[in-house]
């Protein structure tokens, strides 16, 4: 396939996501959300899994600007990650406006969060563009996965506006899994050697965007655990469906991870590792395959 | 192959993914313990189903904790290959 050939057909899966989000999935944080039925009485532990969301989301900035720049080659992939970012936005405003309106945070507690928030910045976790668009099928796909959990666990504490927000949020995110999705089809037709490859090594280097850079992430993340995914619920509900979809069998992806023994992690793997040498991490001490790190 | 011999069988395999030596397990040892991350050992699976000329469910691989339960699913496939 050519090159040209290549981002005409990525740019129709784009045209299809784009289209059908303008008519299915459009939704407004401030009138979207049941607003009057936020459950005043919901735990801690609700709100602090929601502000360790809308903390993640937080980095939106980085996300899109080293997002967007690494596919800019790909008309169609620069455009979704425009539309991407538009609606990754609203996850975190609609999370702000929850715990703000529930009584859990003041206003100045929040700003006070992002003041600290914005003292890291995030760093692209891979280097090429077609390692992106992988991690990328595995991140959207653990985070729809994580906002089911969470919109179970709100209804449960009778939240409906905490729920709405979480069941929009997760359609969002199974949307852009789907495209991404639909990408790495068309470059595994293209090199089915060299996407197996990438994705061997992304799924050995992966890790979650808020690790390293969100205050307290293992504290927080203990809290969710019950809720969360751990590395079971990671292999089962993200990673052997992901590989089903796409059409790559668990044998394939054994046989492509040989090819990587040895490689040097991208360098953004060491971030939030700092009390530990770079020495210290190869691959039998590193806790980093997808199941790992989605803990 | 009797289960002490699969246990050796996993060592050695387990040797060449994690490229340093790992010996003296035994069923109890926890799957977790050997410091080899998931793709590691989803590539240690793959290595023993090769040499076993068997094939495990993905599904029947989640859950398992110890290396015993793994040497369980793989007597059990390999009767029902028989």
């Amino acid at each position: 396939m050519s090159d040209t050939k290549l981002a005409s057909q990525v740019y129709k899966l784009y045209a299809e996501f784009f289209d059908k989000a303008e008519q299915e999935r459009r939704w407004n944080p401030y009138r979207d959300v049941p607003w009057d039925r936020v459950n005043r009485d919901a735990s801690e532990e609700l709100a602090l899994c929601a502000e360790t969301f809308f903390a993640v989301e937080s980095y939106l900035p980085d996300y899109v600007a080293q997002g967007i720049n690494i596919v800019r080659e790909s008309f169609g992939q620069t455009w979704f990650s425009a539309n991407w970012g538009y609606e990754e936005s609203k996850h975190s405003i609609a999370l702000m406006e929850y715990l703000m309106r529930s009584g859990k945070r003041t206003e100045e507690q929040m700003f006070d969060f992002h003041d600290q928030l914005k003292k890291l910045k995030w760093e692209l976790p891979f280097t090429t563009a077609q390692q992106m668009t992988l991690y990328g099928v595995f991140q959207e796909m653990a985070t729809f996965f994580i906002y089911c959990r969470q919109e179970a666990r709100a209804q449960e504490e009778g939240d409906e506006a905490l729920r709405a927000i979480y069941r929009l949020a997760a359609r969002d995110e199974i949307a852009h899994t789907r495209f991404y999705q639909s990408v790495c089809k068309l470059l595994l037709e293209e090199d089915r050697a060299g996407v197996l490859a990438d994705m061997a090594y992304v799924t050995k280097y992966f890790k979650m965007p808020g690790v390293g850079l969100v205050p307290n992430y293992d504290g927080r993340v203990m809290v969710m655990r019950e809720s969360g995914i751990d590395r079971d619920t990671f292999l089962q509900k993200v990673y052997f469906p992901v590989l089903k979809h796409l059409g790559v069998t668990r044998q394939e992806l054994v046989e492509s991870s040989k090819a990587i023994r040895g490689m040097e992690p991208p360098p953004a793997f060491y971030v939030g590792r700092e009390e530990e040498s770079r020495e210290s991490i190869p691959a039998e001490a590193s806790q980093s395959a997808a199941a790992d790190a989605a803990e | 192959m009797t289960r002490t011999e699969l246990i050796g069988l996993f060592e050695k395999t387990a040797t060449e993914i994690a490229e340093r030596d790992i010996k003296g397990l035994s069923e109890l040892t926890e799957i977790s313990s050997l410091g080899i991350d998931s793709l590691g050992i989803l590539e240690l699976v793959g290595e023993m189903e090769k040499q076993l000329s068997i094939q495990l469910p993905d599904d029947q691989l989640v859950g398992l904790t110890k290396i015993g339960d793994l040497l369980d699913l793989v007597e059990k496939r390999r009767k029902l290959a028989s």
